[in-house]
């Protein structure tokens, strides 16, 4: 007997496997953290590989209608999903095929089925805000630590009575037959990276951060501007393998963070006039069919400059002074920039290490390790345990979907 | 966040950097509107062109890194080069160019921008006027190897001096300062 089938975390990785197994007629608990699903795709503008707005593009495509609604159709209204926002796995026991899970869910004081998103709220109490435009549920989200006699006033005055702020955490238990861990990555912050600087300069980000600069949703409308002063941007340098590569951060490739740059470099020099963009590299690593990114970045007038960082100095008037070891001329150059975008690693994301070990999961450098006598197709981490997307390592988009597809088909073939 | 006096990360260090605002960013246009150069920004700097040369080995600046120079707009520098004029014409880089860029070609481009700048070097300058002064490069001369094959002493009909007259008119004319 398949189901309840227990799906963590509501990327792409994660939703994608709860619509394609619901749609089976296959009950699905989808757990996420966050208080919207979506994941690390919720804050990108542009997505490889078609370059469209994420939330446009991805979903079931056979699915009729458009496909933007798709995931207030698939996630709201398909009745076998229980989509559970702002709720963490606390504990998990029993056995494969009978698993007793134990969650937590914190309150979200607000409850979507009744929000109508007039903005009365969010207008008048900074504790209020809408996360995205394109948050699902579509509902407005609360920081209890902003909250006010203000707040509570605003509260009671709610149209149709959608805030509660006296809710409270609630816990339940479960018993699944499968479990999918689909929690995704995290991008890494490079602190210890010292030569960037990155957190001792406003102007040194990185590109998650200059994704949701150049996101026309985005606070500055998608304009660059120097986080330092609020200057516009005139030169922008990017540099690959923060973090990864490395013996001492991450000693894998990240894979997908050539591609994300180049997207952002041909972003900025085909949307952007007049910025002058320059990344600097060891590899250009575009797997796959993502060539062609690097060619109309080239011819797009990007500058590429292979070799690594000597230094970063800050000037007064905003800029960063950087000096680049050109390793292909064998000669130091300086660079004067607005903006100096770090193409950091992806790590894994907060809880995984959590579940690995209650699960008794092989850990990969951080990520979820397939078993090694399991499926070609990789997806199996242990009996009636299942893994997909960036969980189990970096991976693009589509890859996320095949993963997760992969595993549909295991769990209705019986969890094998 | 730092001053640039307090500023932790950076080292001390003797580097001196190339100050990249000092470059002509525009040479790469310059170069790009020429017509072999418009695939120039196609390279991505594999070496193909420097592993195919037959001269590069004595060069300070290999195929490669001219093209990457042009990129920067290190324009004097890849102007007053001694490697434009060394180049052979073999074409080798060209052929085997991943990206379609046109190595030899730019370099040809790289060699007619010199020469309007009067960057042309003297030997090569020397070459020219010997064309325009005898019409041909290479005096035939009426040598025992002719005799040995059995050709007559002077070459039927060659006659240098409409060459020079035209030479005159053209821009090497010019360029070696004895045309117009």
């Amino acid at each position: 007997m398949v189901g309840p089938v227990l799906i963590v975390g509501a990327g792409v990785a994660g939703m994608t496997a709860a619509v394609e197994l619901a749609d089976a007629g296959v009950h699905t608990v989808l757990v996420e953290r966050l208080s919207t699903v979506g994941g690390n795709a919720l804050r990108l503008y542009k997505a490889f590989p078609t370059d469209d707005c994420f939330f446009c593009f991805e979903g079931n495509r056979w699915r009729p209608g458009i496909r933007k609604c798709f995931y207030r159709s698939a996630l709201t209204d398909q009745p076998n999903i229980d989509l559970r926002v702002n709720t963490t796995v606390v504990d998990i026991s029993g056995t494969p095929g009978s698993f007793t899970v134990r969650l937590r869910t914190e309150p979200t004081y607000v409850d979507p089925k009744k929000c109508i998103l007039c903005g009365l709220c969010t207008t008048r109490s900074e504790a209020f805000k809408l996360s995205s435009p394109q948050c699902q549920p579509q509902t407005v989200s609360v920081d209890p630590t902003l909250l006010d006699d203000e707040a509570r006033r605003v509260a009671s005055e709610c149209p149709t009575h959608a805030i509660d702020l006296d809710a409270t955490p609630s816990e339940d238990t479960l018993v699944v037959s499968d479990i999918v861990i689909a929690t995704g990555y995290h991008e890494f912050k490079p602190q210890g990276v010292q030569e960037y600087g990155y957190g001792e300069h406003p102007n040194i980000i990185t590109q998650l951060e200059l994704a949701e600069m150049l996101d026309p949703t985005g606070p500055s409308g998608g304009v660059l501007l120097r986080p330092s002063d609020g200057a516009p941007v005139e030169r922008v340098m990017m540099v690959q393998c923060v973090g990864s590569r490395s013996v001492d951060h991450f000693p894998f490739c990240s894979k997908i963070c050539c591609v994300f740059a180049l997207k952002h470099a041909n972003i900025i020099a085909q949307e952007h006039n007049g910025i002058r963009v320059d990344v600097v590299y060891m590899d250009i690593r575009t797997y796959d069919r993502h060539e062609r990114y690097y060619r109309m970045a080239r011819r797009a007038g990007v500058g590429f400059i292979r070799g690594r960082v000597s230094r970063v100095v800050p000037r007064d008037d905003g800029r960063l002074d950087v000096v680049i070891y050109d390793s292909l001329l064998d000669q130091y150059l300086q660079y004067e920039v607005d903006l100096f975008v770090l193409s950091s690693a992806l790590e894994p994301s907060e809880g995984t290490a959590a579940l690995i070990s209650q699960l008794g999961l092989q850990d990969r450098s951080g990520f979820v390790a397939p078993v090694e006598d399991g499926s070609v197709d990789g997806v199996m981490a242990g009996d009636h345990v299942f893994v997909c997307g960036t969980a189990l390592g970096p991976a693009e988009v589509p890859e996320s979907v095949t993963q997760a597809r992969a595993v549909v088909s295991r769990i209705l073939q019986g969890g094998v | 966040m730092s001053e640039a006096g307090e500023h932790s990360t950076t080292p001390v260090t003797l580097v001196d950097p190339i100050d990249i605002s000092t470059l002509d960013p525009h040479f790469r246009n310059e170069i790009r509107s020429m017509p072999n150069g418009d695939d120039l920004y196609a390279c991505f700097a594999c070496t193909t062109c420097t592993a195919a040369c037959p001269i590069a080995c004595q060069w300070t600046y290999k195929p490669h890194q001219l093209i990457r120079m042009i990129l920067l707009g290190m324009r004097n520098e890849v102007l007053s080069s001694k490697e434009i004029w060394e180049c052979l014409t073999c074409f080798q880089c060209q052929e085997r160019c991943p990206q379609g860029v046109r190595v030899t070609d730019i370099i040809f481009d790289c060699k007619n921008l010199a020469a309007e700048e009067g960057l042309v070097p003297e030997n090569i300058l020397g070459l020219g006027r010997q064309l325009l002064e005898s019409g041909q490069l290479y005096q035939v001369t009426a040598d025992w190897e002719r005799e040995d094959l059995g050709l007559e002493p002077e070459v039927p009909g060659l006659d240098p001096e409409p060459m020079k007259a035209i030479l005159h008119g053209t821009r090497t004319g010019r360029l070696v300062g004895g045309g117009d």
